[in-house]
């Protein structure tokens, strides 16, 4: 065969995959058998950080460990919010354009990131937003067990 | 209500998923336009004349530039195999199965290969072996092109034959 010169151009549509599972151990643990089995959100009260929620185990301010139960509502406000108008297929949890969010739940001090999906145009920082549950046997002891938050009011 | 369950959840399942297009460049994309034609194409360095493949653009050896390709026939000796017991995800060889390194007649150094069509056990250093194809019209220019090597039944290379293409 004879020198270089120009060929024809090639590429292939890859996918690399990661499965995980992720031990969540006692606190983490908990707190989803909450919202599987009593549809409550679970925070931890630390040493010099109020109610956690999603609870550490922790306080991230002084390493102590421990620290008092206390369950939240499911009602709170938008700290933070990013729409994604885009999905893109597998990579996101939707197909249809959602919006990541942190909520401050009502009896928290820091806020949990999840999702909503509809009305997006009402996502802004300080909207009030409740928890849509899904029903029970279908919850399965994840963060999803919340289906999205709802803006309301 | 005072508590959470007092049996936690054991752990979350998460599957992390990366898309991605992966562009052969010009000297792989003639390695995988070869597979097509059943040709393992390498590339001879200019300064030794070793010849690599897949094949490279400078000699990892003398830096020289890799100028001129070859087209090699699926023929060659195992060098070296290991025999596989673990299933691998995205393989569905049945196991065991021998993953081998293949010097092709022609080539410097050697490629992987899963040796088929023979007994594990019958696998050694210096066995004559040949590619098996897909049909022809199946074969996309793909490392899969490639199904397995195979004995050829042709007497066993002498060890100093392949030493140096381990």
């Amino acid at each position: 065969m004879s020198a270089p010169g120009a060929v024809e151009p090639m590429y292939q549509e890859q996918v690399m995959e990661f499965p995980y599972k992720h031990s969540t151990g006692e606190t983490v643990g908990r707190f989803l058998a909450g919202l599987k089995e009593q549809q409550t959100i679970w925070g931890h009260r630390v040493a010099g950080q109020g109610v956690v929620v999603p609870p550490m185990g922790y306080s991230e301010i002084d390493g102590r460990g421990g620290g008092e139960w206390v369950a939240v509502k499911d009602t709170g406000v938008i700290t933070a919010a990013a729409i994604v108008h885009h999905p893109i297929a597998r990579l996101h949890p939707f197909e249809q354009p959602f919006a990541f969010v942190l909520v401050r739940l009502d009896g928290a001090d820091t806020a949990l990131a999840h999702v909503v999906r509809d009305d997006l145009g009402k996502v802004k920082v300080g909207a009030r937003v409740q928890a849509d549950w899904k029903p029970d046997g279908e919850r399965v002891g994840s963060v999803r067990d919340i289906a999205a938050f709802r803006v309301v009011g | 209500m005072q508590e959470p369950p007092k049996e936690p959840v054991k752990y979350v399942e998460a599957n992390v998923y990366l898309p991605y297009r992966y562009i052969a460049g010009d000297y792989r994309a003639r390695a995988m336009h070869g597979l097509k034609e059943k040709k393992f194409i390498g590339s001879k360095d200019s300064k030794t004349g070793k010849v690599f493949v897949t094949p490279l653009v400078n000699s990892p050896e003398s830096f020289a530039p890799c100028t001129e390709f070859v087209a090699l026939e699926g023929r060659g000796v195992v060098t070296t195999f290991c025999i596989v017991n673990i299933p691998v995800i995205g393989r569905d060889l049945q196991l065991p199965y021998v993953a081998a390194s293949v010097a092709l007649d022609g080539a410097d150094i050697s490629i992987f290969a899963a040796i088929q069509e023979c007994a594990v056990a019958d696998v050694r250093m210096g066995m004559r072996v040949e590619a098996v194809w897909k049909p022809d019209g199946e074969r996309t220019g793909s490392f899969d092109d490639v199904l397995y090597f195979r004995p050829t039944g042709e007497p066993d290379a002498k060890p100093e034959t392949y030493l140096n293409r381990l």
